[in-house]
């Protein structure tokens, strides 16, 4: 049994064939069409899940969790007879004798369904599900083919509903590899009030009121555990009004520890940041949609800006409420269904269902929109429209069946006919074209009062602390902060101002994105070529000395940064002076804060400049460092405390620990002040490599058209330049093209000069005294015997062939002497990575011709471009010739 | 009086107003009252904002309030400046039985002052006095639709607690204490029920009032820009006459909501 995700890639790349039997563990044979290294990564991927998945041992509860899915009582009772209405009614009160069967169900079972079960055509729909999950599996082993899709179009039976939406979405597999977990929650937090909890009081009985359930405690009380449950698992989103409605919705067809999971899912991968409390998700959404509107519906689209409408108006609670409050229930729900289906099927974290479906509703009422003057009469046309979507949608027409299709349908068949071009991928781009607008103009509000709720601006204008404030929020839509653990119930009972908020804290990952848009050597900016392509990349640098910056600004101890924390502590670094920054950084690495470096904590700084180097040209940084090392050593020994009575000149002096207090702040000022490079590091370079400017776009030299330049531009989709990319390196390599020039984070020195070292500060006497076994052993544990001739190193030293990959206290060095090596021979502006020999196999592709090459290129391409398009044209067929309702 | 909203912008107008406040204060309760002179006990929250219509008639021309109804959540308050952008008219609703929404409505009202309109006319509002009457909170069933004299009757008479039959247990905020706060800010004030429809058509019939429509007229005549959020598209409209406000209550009759 393969795992969801799982699940998705082959989807994606390979053909299942259904299993002969329905005994539960069924036989699933997987055919692959695909390119040898795709397979093989997907042979590996599966059986690397499949053995974790047998390691977790969880297969145990398999037999156990599925009692709990009312599919496995749909199968088991279809077997028996065909009767058409009865089979259900008696497989219910089959199951409800039986010990055995306790499939959960939403509060629909005693307060029923929304809308006539008659119409609905449920027996029908069951019926067809029933066939469906017979041949190819349930709940967590359904295997999904387009005729799933075209089903779920169709419309999920009542019943049924619930447990599907939790299976298309993928929550099932958080319930069932978390067992017991919601209970816990609600368990352990007992009693707990928060901001929280007090706006979900509020909103329990304003959700979904006309709701039989939602007036009685059966269903309050669920919707208030549900609510209270996430907002426990999730302090930092919490709770934000319209998940009352999605989990008051969501409930009527499901158990609340299914609903629990689901909205988990839904708040944090369907819909990510859209009830944050910063909503960005929600803002960049509106952004993406008016976008759309714009390519899609042009005369729409100028109209509303000549009348000056505002899409966002009407489509926002749309989007944050899924159409629940704004359609009939009956249709919502079915929207709903078709989002889980396609949400997850994507295999991405963006539905694309929502914008489709929005559009076309304004597509099909264009005419009237074009009449439209304002804001008032746009939400009027909307709710007349929602209300009519049960009307048939050509009511004049002569033929019946034309008569028969409901607005609804029409609205379904307008968004899979007309704008199946709109794929996911079309809107992550669009997403990514906005995030940074979006960032920028989050209508400045959320950034201003940050900026004022500031304790202290410290030395920055209003100006740079909103700077700061935009690589937070960028690096937060990046990679949103996960949920930080509660602090104990105690503290938080004790609130005096119930209007504070708990502040956004950003963790070490969002940290480290943060900190890659302020300063240039967190950041890695490379420039790709692989004899088909050139292509600018940029990625996050990792490295401990990231990582510790983190913890020295964390003066609270609270394992995640504030804003104002991030603020005071760029304020300590970027101003500083030669003395200060001298001090800043000694203090950064002395971890004890007594005062003194150990010699772990020297070689520790040491690695830090080596880190900062790393891509600077020519050696005169990696000297710097080098006598920076050999002389820390030195001083510390020559000015090591001296038992009473001591020889000054005896060479056995014993020995001091690695860990000991060791070298203070100023001896380790006389060691930087003592080389030329090291000073002025100190003095100018370290604080220009803080910039609170956005980071420039990295510029491409002009002749890139390389071998692809053409298919390049042509390829829209972002997951296939990915695929390409990572393709044509893998080509690159294998034939001696592939290069990688990175940018230097200081960049100052661009020819190859040797700066000399000053003077020593020591007397010869001094000098002569200094520990041979110090220096000795600060080669052992560091200094690879490469390293004080970094220009003799073999290019072809087997190396680690990813040069981003992290950089631990040897390929750190050893990669920032081979690209000085490097440098010396290119003289480019950039140091270079030369990854020849790499020790992955693309034995078919290195005796491969060019011409050779574009074949299988074009053949992955296509492999890989069939999208979803062409099972949505087929689902809009199907749709067209489903029965109409009656 | 139900104009296609159209030419109804050609003889009024218009003015755009927002409702601020905490959460479940009450604010779309108001409007619907104001709007459709109904009561919906149980009101599910505002997601976003609310967009919605209603005539005011004046001496010689009507005022076509734009009303932008929020949402009370905290965290829907960075979208506020869209909608409270260009508002000539601002309500400010804390609910009286709850002394954590007065506070609310005063970081409101700090934030209208500094970042909105210069002119911007606010009113605060302490809503759900129904509470704290020992007659209403029990009588009438909260879904049905109050007759209209009802809501007439609520104007003539304006929203003057009686002191002494209140029940006070459930009121938290003292109606001096915020009055003397809105006297200080330089707000309207008032308190009323959504729920009764007491004093709700006087907040807009004294904020026309206080309306600068000359001004209004004279800047929309000046071609209304589109200014970001949909404001600012005030109709051209007559200009002469003073402004005095219809008094008998037919507001209610003429209402439409387009
Ligand atoms: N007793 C009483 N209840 C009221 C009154 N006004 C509103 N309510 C109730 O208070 C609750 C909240 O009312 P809403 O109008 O939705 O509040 P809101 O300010 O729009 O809330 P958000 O949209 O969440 O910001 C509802 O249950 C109303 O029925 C009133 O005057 N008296
Ligand atoms: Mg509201």
């Amino acid at each position: 049994m393969a795992r969801n995700e799982d699940r998705q890639l082959y989807h994606y790349t390979c053909q299942l064939d259904p299993p002969s039997d329905d005994l539960f563990p069924c036989v699933k044979v997987v055919q692959l069409t695909s390119l040898r290294p795709t397979a093989d990564l997907f042979c590996s991927l599966l059986r690397d899940a499949l053995k974790a998945e047998l390691l977790r041992g969880q297969m145990k509860s398999v037999k156990g969790f599925v009692k709990t899915c009312y599919s496995e009582m749909l199968v088991a009772s279809g077997n028996e007879e065909d009767d058409r209405d009865g089979s259900v009614a008696k497989a219910e009160s089959m199951a409800g004798n039986s010990s055995d069967s306790m499939y959960l169900g939403g509060l629909g079972l005693k307060f029923k369904f929304p809308g006539d079960a008659r119409k609905l055509r449920e027996a029908s729909k069951t019926k067809l599900w029933t066939t469906y999950l017979k041949a190819h599996g349930r709940n967590l082993s359904l295997v999904r083919y387009p005729q799933c899709t075209r089903l779920v179009q169709v419309g999920l039976p009542n019943r049924l509903r619930g447990e599907m939406w939790e299976t298309l979405s993928g929550s099932i597999y958080l319930r069932f590899s978390n067992p017991g977990e919601y209970e816990r929650l609600l368990e352990e937090n007992k009693g707990r009030t928060s901001t929280s909890t007090e706006e979900i009081e509020k909103d329990l009985h304003r959700s979904l009121p006309e709701y039989p359930a939602y007036q009685s405690e059966d269903g309050i009380g669920a919707l208030r555990r549900v609510l209270q449950a996430y907002s426990f698992k999730n302090p930092d989103t919490g709770y934000c009004q319209a998940m009352n409605i999605l989990a008051a919705a969501i409930l009527i067809y499901m158990s609340e520890e299914q609903a629990f999971w689901l909205l988990d899912v839904i708040c944090d991968r369907l819909l990510p940041g859209y009830y944050s409390p910063s909503m960005h998700g929600t803002l960049l959404d509106q952004r993406v949609f008016e976008s759309l509107v714009h390519r899609c519906l042009p005369i729409i689209y100028e109209h509303f800006m000549a009348v000056d409408v505002q899409l966002s108006v009407a489509s926002l609670p749309w989007f944050l409420s899924l159409f629940i409050n704004s359609m009939p229930m009956v249709f919502a729900f079915r929207i709903i269904d078709c989002f889980f289906c396609l949400a997850s099927q994507i295999a991405s974290l963006y539905d694309a269902k929502s914008h489709i479906q929005t559009i076309a509703i304004l597509k099909i009422n264009g005419e009237k929109l074009l009449q439209i003057q304002d804001d008032g009469g746009f939400i009027h046309l909307m709710r007349d429209y929602f209300s009519s979507l049960g009307a048939s949608a050509h009511p004049e027409s002569s033929d019946p069946r034309a008569r028969a299709i409901t607005r609804f349908q029409e609205l379904l068949l307008v968004s899979f006919r007309e704008f199946a071009i709109i794929t996911d991928e079309t809107i992550q781009a669009e997403r990514r074209k906005f995030r940074g607008e979006v960032i920028h103009s989050i209508e400045s509000f959320s950034k201003r009062s940050a900026v004022r709720n500031l304790k202290t601006l410290e030395r920055f204008t209003k100006e740079q602390a909103g700077s700061i404030y935009d690589a937070l929020f960028k690096a937060i839509c990046i990679e949103p902060p996960p949920a930080t653990v509660l602090p104990p119930p105690s503290l938080l009972t004790t609130k005096e101002n119930s209007e504070e908020r708990p502040e956004t804290r950003v963790g070490l990952k969002t940290f480290k994105v943060f900190l890659s848009e302020i300063a240039t050597w967190a950041r890695v900016e490379k420039i790709v070529s692989n004899g088909f392509q050139q292509r600018a990349e940029r990625e996050v640098a990792e490295h401990e000395f990231i990582d510790r910056l983190f913890f020295f600004w964390d003066t609270n101890y609270r394992g995640a940064l504030s804003f104002q924390d991030l603020v005071s502590g760029l304020d300590g670094v970027m101003f500083n002076d030669l003395m200060e920054n001298i001090e800043w950084f000694f203090n950064l690495h002395d971890k004890n804060k007594d005062g003194f470096l150990t010699k772990d904590e020297v070689l520790t700084l040491s690695e830090s400049l080596l880190f900062i180097f790393r891509y600077e040209v020519g050696d005169a940084y990696l000297g710097a460092v080098s006598r920076f090392m050999s002389n820390a050593f030195e001083y510390g020994d020559a000015l090591l405390p001296r038992p009473e009575g001591a020889d000054p000149n005896s060479e056995a002096t014993t020995p001091i620990e690695s860990n000991q207090p060791y070298i203070n702040l100023a001896t380790f000022r006389m060691v930087v002040l003592a080389d030329e490079i090291l000073e002025s590091f100190f003095e100018t370079d370290f604080s220009s490599t803080f910039k609170l400017e956005p980071v420039p776009m990295m510029d491409l030299p002009p002749s890139h058209t390389g071998l692809l330049g053409s298919l390049w531009t042509t390829i829209t989709s972002d997951d296939n330049r990915k695929i390409l990319n990572r393709f044509t390196d893998e080509v690159g390599k294998s034939i001696g093209k592939h290069q990688v020039l990175y940018r230097p984070a200081i960049g100052k020195i661009t020819a190859l000069e040797e700066p000399k070292a000053r003077e020593s500060l020591l007397t010869p006497t001094m000098r002569r005294s200094t520990s041979k076994a110090s220096l000795k052993s600060a080669e052992d544990i560091l200094v690879p015997s490469s390293f004080s001739a970094p220009a003799n190193l073999n290019l072809s030293e087997p190396t680690s062939s990813i040069p981003s990959a992290e950089y631990s206290p040897m390929p750190t060095m050893f990669e920032a002497a081979r690209a000085n090596a490097a440098a010396l021979m290119e003289r480019t502006p950039f140091a270079i990575d030369d990854a020849k020999d790499d020790d992955e196999d693309t034995e078919e592709d290195t005796e491969g011709e060019e011409d050779d090459v574009m074949d299988e290129v074009d053949a992955f391409l296509e492999a890989h471009d069939s999208g979803l398009s062409a099972a949505e044209q087929e689902l809009a067929q199907d749709l067209i010739h489903a029965e109409p309702v009656k | 009086m139900s104009d296609p909203s159209g030419s109804a912008a050609d003889k009024s107008v218009q003015v755009k107003l927002v409702l601020l406040g905490e959460a479940a204060v009450g604010k779309s309760s108001i409007v619907l009252r104001f709007v459709s002179n109904e009561f919906q006990a149980n009101k599910e929250p505002t997601i976003g904002a609310a967009f919605l219509t209603q005539k005011c008639r004046l001496e010689d021309r009507v005022l076509r309030y734009e009303i932008w109804d929020t949402a009370g959540q905290e965290r829907f308050h960075s979208l506020a400046p869209m909608y409270y952008r260009n508002a000539q008219a601002a309500v400010v609703v804390y609910d009286i039985t709850k002394g954590s929404s007065l506070e609310k409505a005063k970081t409101w009202v700090k934030e209208l002052q500094r970042q909105a309109n210069p002119n911007i006319v606010i009113a605060l509002v302490g809503n759900k006095v129904d509470l704290v009457q020992p007659s209403a909170s029990s009588s009438s069933p909260a879904t049905t639709p109050e007759p209209e004299d009802e809501a007439d009757d609520a104007t003539a008479t304006p929203g003057e607690p009686s002191a002494g039959g209140e029940p006070e247990s459930l009121r938290q905020v003292p109606r001096e204490e915020a009055e003397a706060y809105a006297q200080e800010a330089g707000l309207l004030f008032f308190e009323t029920s959504a729920k009764t429809g007491e004093g709700i058509v006087e907040i807009f019939t004294e904020i026309a009032k206080k309306i600068p429509i000359e001004q209004i007229l004279a800047s929309s005549r000046g071609g209304a820009g589109r200014a970001g959020a949909a404001g600012g598209r005030a109709g051209a409209g007559r200009t002469e006459g003073g402004v005095s406000l219809e008094e008998n209550g037919s507001k209610g009759k003429d209402a439409c909501n387009c």
